[in-house]
């Protein structure tokens, strides 16, 4: 990465997280939301700990810190696919493409702000969970691997939405990076672990990739790194995967002129 | 031979999918230092043109060299060596007038102390020391534009473009304009492609004009060279005395726009004028002897074309 492809991206970040961290309106939705699931889940949904089959020792509050961890991480690179949507549609995309040789740098500095807002809701979900109780049976490495396994997730979600984003260019393709992300996330086994599931939704949940990144997270939380290789290589497929569709979407907002 | 300060443009056109051919072949040679008006009605294909030179937008056909750079295929060159201030002042309206100097600094890789240096040297240069830590939400449309002209020097460009730079400004804020881009010519050697709507501006500013209508250069020179084209300046006069209307009108078609003539005869013969003007070809002349039209109020919105041909 050379000197000026550096600049333009940590000029884009700083500016993407200013603006975050500057406006209640940006960065509450994507600390809301895993906050108000978790509190509805490990809450509301705190007996089915207790049902027979659900054998997971650190207990349901942290089988769901599990789950909010990830989706929080994913829906902060979402939020970035938003705010991407946003200055293209208001012209500001353009001040970036005619000011940048190398235009790539512009979608690294906004992934630098996607790992910084979603490093900010992971903290704070950490947070609440250990003070509602979440018990970690995570040792260091464990623990590194969950955080390195939910950026991930995050860089994976913000190339897909920002993908989108430089598609449409407007912020109309908000669903558009919202629901496929969504229904991922929740056609995997969120309440109960996979074989506690029946019927079409046990046959989706086992065939989505993000029932082995959550399955890896839930395992690391109970210090077992055993399913780590196989998320790895799911989060870092979907990366490169993602990474070349918004490399691609980038090159198809250079040709229609920002 | 591609000049390192210039513009060259060969057979440029552009072909939107579904809509016109919004630049249609057009030649022009800009030399570095001068300021070149590109003049035309709205949809005539001036902001297209731009945004070809520019990089955001690349060419169906033909070629353009700026800086010495083909903007095809050193983009990349092409932008460093460019400023440019396009139709809509694009800020973000969250940060604030010094913000957008520091974040204008970043992406064109100044280091921090030269960002905030600069940043303060230009925010001063075009008047917005004052306003420089309000959010540009609440600046003006002319305070805007002239945040956007600082922006487009935050890295001493070679070549400036400027995208119809005044349109909507009120005249104060037109003419301080005027005085930073001409300056930026004299004194800093800025090559500076300006596109106007306005004949006022063109005339002004500019070292040569290029007129375009439907896509295509009607006429390119001076302004003195392209008014002198179509003819000399004529005289109008009204006489004091109805009556002295035959012989008033002889006398000037008799002593042909030559005004010392003219009041030489008009005083020989006795015949006394209420009003006499003299009337100087304008660019907009010009535009009507090129095109059959009149340049003010001809064209269509180029802006709201573009956004339906790259929907």
């Amino acid at each position: 990465m050379n000197r000026r492809f550096r600049s333009v991206a940590l000029a884009v970040a700083a500016r993407s997280i200013h603006n975050v961290f500057t406006n209640p309106a940006l960065i509450l939705p994507s600390v809301v939301f895993p906050l108000f699931f978790f509190a509805a889940f490990a809450g509301g949904l705190a007996r089915v700990g207790d049902i027979p089959g659900f054998d997971y020792d650190p207990g349901y509050t942290a089988f769901q810190f599990a789950f909010v961890l990830i989706q929080s991480s994913a829906f902060g690179g979402v939020f970035t696919g938003f705010g991407i949507a946003r200055d293209f549609e208001m012209g500001f995309g353009r001040r970036l493409l005619l000011a940048a040789p190398q235009r790539p740098a512009i979608l690294v500095g906004y992934l630098i702000a996607a790992f910084v807002r979603a490093a900010f809701t992971m903290l704070v979900v950490t947070v609440v969970a250990l003070a509602a109780g979440a018990e970690l049976n995570a040792g260091g490495i464990d623990l590194f691997g969950l955080y390195g396994l939910a950026v991930l997730v995050n860089l994976a979600a913000a190339l897909w939405a920002g993908g989108v984003a430089l598609r449409v260019r407007s912020i109309q393709g908000g669903p558009l990076m919202q629901v496929p992300v969504f229904l991922l996330l929740f056609l995997a086994p969120v309440y109960v672990p996979l074989d506690l599931l029946t019927g079409w939704i046990h046959a989706v949940a086992t065939v989505n990739p993000f029932t082995a990144l959550l399955a890896a997270a839930r395992d690391l939380i109970d210090g077992d790194a055993g399913t780590l290789g196989v998320a790895v290589a799911i989060s870092a497929g979907l990366v490169a995967l993602f990474g070349v569709w918004a490399l691609r979407s980038l090159r198809r907002a250079e040709a229609a002129g920002g | 031979m591609s000049q390192p300060n210039g513009i060259e443009v060969d057979g440029l056109v552009r072909v939107f999918k579904k809509g016109p051919r919004a630049v249609d072949g057009i030649d022009l040679e800009v030399p570095p230092g001068e300021i070149y008006g590109f003049l035309g009605p709205n949809g005539a294909g001036k902001s297209t043109t731009v945004l070809m030179l520019t990089t955001l937008l690349p060419p169906t056909e033909g070629t353009a060299r700026v800086a010495g750079y083909d903007v095809v295929r050193e983009g990349a060159k092409v932008r460093i060596a460019i400023g440019a201030a396009l139709q809509d002042a694009a800020l973000d309206p969250f940060l604030t007038g010094r913000e957008h100097m520091r974040l204008q600094g970043g992406l064109h890789g100044l280091d921090r102390r030269e960002r905030e240096r600069r940043g303060d040297e230009l925010l001063e240069r075009v008047g917005l020391s004052e306003a420089a830590d309000r959010k540009v939400g609440g600046y003006s449309g002319g305070m805007k534009r002239r945040l956007d002209l600082g922006l487009a020097l935050v890295h001493r460009p070679r070549i400036l473009f400027l995208d119809e730079p005044t349109t909507g400004l009120d005249i104060q804020s037109r003419t301080a304009l005027w005085e930073e881009v001409s300056r930026l010519s004299k004194e800093d050697g800025a090559t500076v492609f300006l596109t106007t709507q306005y004949l006022e501006e063109a005339d002004v500013l500019a070292d040569r004009v290029g007129i375009i209508d439907h896509g295509k250069i009607v006429a390119e020179g001076t302004p003195a060279a392209l008014k002198a084209e179509i003819g000399h300046a004529h005289v109008e006069a009204q006489p004091a005395n109805e009556e002295d209307r035959g012989r008033l009108d002889a006398v000037l078609e008799r002593c042909d726009g030559d005004l010392t003539s003219i009041v030489r005869e008009l005083d020989r013969e006795g015949i006394r004028v209420a009003r006499l003007t003299v009337h100087e070809p304008s660019l907009d002349d010009v535009f009507l002897a090129k095109t059959g039209r009149s340049l003010e109020g001809a064209g269509d919105d180029e802006d709201e074309l573009l956004e339906e041909a790259l929907a």
